[in-house]
């Protein structure tokens, strides 16, 4: 297997959970021990109500497509062979938001308001990147 | 409550040549629109007490870029300090250099700005994030965020990439009257249509220019400035607001600040959107420029899309915009040259292009990854 070359992130007792989940298979997020908000991007305090308490939380990667936008720019050489590739903005069923990328299916499959689920890449030993894909056909 | 309705003047403005000049730096081209700035308004260097600045992408001395071209300049400032907001740094210092003045701070703020992007070849990348990049699924560059404003809004109201190119054509035929601007040739929908995807659904010529030069605003007192060369031209109302929280906000992707700013200004300069006779409405991607039409209450929220069909935003239309061209066009001065060509509008001092009898003008600013806002109301003096 080539080696991954696109961007990677920077793994620390800040952002671990997160990505500690997507290894188990879940999108895990941080829950207020306060005031009970999911919050999303990672951050060590509640942007509610300043709590420093929180849990990782697993959610049950179901959402829907907030926004849509598929890139035929180049801006990183590492994703070279990727353009034109998509990034979804996905509503998750418990309440944040966070950019992904919908597989499976070609670009202009998406429409705004699809549900997605997600599904788990694991694109080193060390990281799994969570996705999404449109639900399995019955 | 006592306001600063129609308590300032903008007394003097400037630009460098606009385009791509090899050779040139952040500081050389701001000092050359300062020294424009300065004969445009009759002032003498030593009468320059504040000095506000905001560090181009090519300034490599960053936040201390006051200190340098205050150095460069001579000039050693009662007030002073510099800004950085992307697109949305030119108005808020507008209005940092009126409370000063006002606050008998300084008497005359030059407002400054000075980048060599083209040639730098910096990048505006702020999209990415903070911490864990979203880079990571390929989220990346400003055009990214409007993008994803554009694509949620042709899904809510049914807009269509044709009307985003309504406001690339009105302001490329504004641009070929202006012989400053670096894009003169019109250009057609269907030229618009047939330009490359950046990042889908937003063209190429949804975006707006990269691009070297300078720009410099002088602001003082109107009292101060009854005394001066050039004809009056009044800031009446001022308003800023910000969204930080991107993805917390489920209305991030509408710029909510927008809304807030244009009211506050509004409020101040005692006017709504039936009194604007004009508009430089910030347009660092053609999306941006639809949202300030439902923001600023000129159409419904929604309903942009057909607002700007049929010339309306044309000069000789309802609402002429970006009469320079903008940032489209004209040059990417990350908004300063709205304002220089607001004052100008109401000097009545833009010969082809000059809306006839105009006497009020909303200029407007936004930046970074859809977090900042501002809005200015200009009235001839």
């Amino acid at each position: 297997m080539d080696e991954y070359k696109k961007p990677l992130p920077t793994i620390s007792d800040e952002n671990r959970g997160f990505w500690d989940g997507a290894k188990r298979g879940k999108i895990c997020m941080q829950k207020c021990g306060d005031c009970g908000h999911i919050r999303y991007p990672i951050s060590h305090c509640c942007p509610k109500c300043l709590s420093l308490k929180f849990a990782w939380t697993d959610l049950s990667g179901r959402g829907s497509v907030y926004s849509y936008v598929v890139f035929h720019q180049l801006y990183n050489q590492a994703f070279k062979e990727d353009v034109p590739y998509n990034v979804a903005m996905v509503q998750l069923e418990e309440g944040p938001r966070m950019f992904s990328n919908v597989v499976g299916v070609d670009n202009d499959a998406v429409k705004v308001g699809d549900l997605v689920e997600a599904v788990f890449d694991a694109v080193t030993p060390e990281v799994t990147i969570p996705r999404f894909k449109l639900p399995s056909k019955a | 409550m006592d306001t600063l309705r129609d308590k300032t003047a903008v007394v003097g403005v400037g630009a460098s040549p606009q385009g791509k000049f090899p050779g040139s730096s952040a500081l050389s081209l701001a000092v050359e629109a300062f020294k424009r700035a300065l004969d445009d308004s009759g002032l003498k260097k030593d009468q320059i007490d504040g000095l506000l600045t905001m560090p181009g992408t090519t300034a490599p001395e960053a936040g201390l870029n006051y200190l340098r071209l205050g150095e460069t300049l001579g000039i050693d400032p009662r007030y002073t300090g510099s800004m950085n907001m992307g697109g949305g740094t030119a108005g808020s210092l507008l209005h940092q250099a009126a409370l000063a003045v006002n606050a008998g701070m300084a008497n005359y703020v030059a407002c400054v700005f000075g980048d060599a992007a083209a040639t730098g070849g910096s990048r505006f990348n702020r999209a990415s994030g903070w911490g864990d990049s979203y880079g990571i699924w390929g989220f990346m560059a400003a055009c990214a965020n409007s993008a994803i404003a554009a694509s949620r809004h042709m899904a809510l109201y049914g807009t269509t990439s044709k009307q985003l190119g309504e406001i690339a054509v009105a302001c490329r035929k504004h641009a070929s009257m202006n012989p400053d601007a670096i894009m003169r040739k019109p250009i057609t929908i269907e030229e618009h249509q047939a330009s490359r995807w950046i990042v889908k659904p937003l063209h190429l010529l949804d975006c707006c220019l990269i691009s070297d030069g300078g720009v410099c605003l002088i602001v003082t007192t109107k009292d101060r400035a009854k005394d001066l060369k050039q004809p009056l031209v009044l800031m009446s109302g001022m308003g800023q607001a910000y969204t930080t929280q991107n993805m917390e906000r489920d209305d991030w992707w509408y710029v909510p600040h927008q809304k807030l700013a244009l009211d506050d200004a509004y409020k101040m300069a005692g006017v709504g959107p039936k009194d604007i006779d004009v508009a430089q409405l910030y347009d660092n991607f053609t999306m941006s420029v639809l949202l300030w039409f439902e923001h600023g209450g000129f159409c419904k929220v929604g309903e942009s899309g057909s607002f700007v069909e049929g010339g309306r935003i044309q000069l000789g239309g309802e609402l002429p915009i970006n009469t320079a061209g903008g940032n489209h066009s004209e040059s990417y001065m990350e908004g300063w040259l709205h304002l220089v060509e607001g004052v100008r509008q109401m000097r009545g001092a833009c010969g082809e292009r000059q809306v006839k009898g105009a006497e009020v003008c909303l200029v407007t600013g936004r930046g970074q990854a859809l977090n900042c806002a501002n809005a200015t109301i200009l009235r001839k003096g």
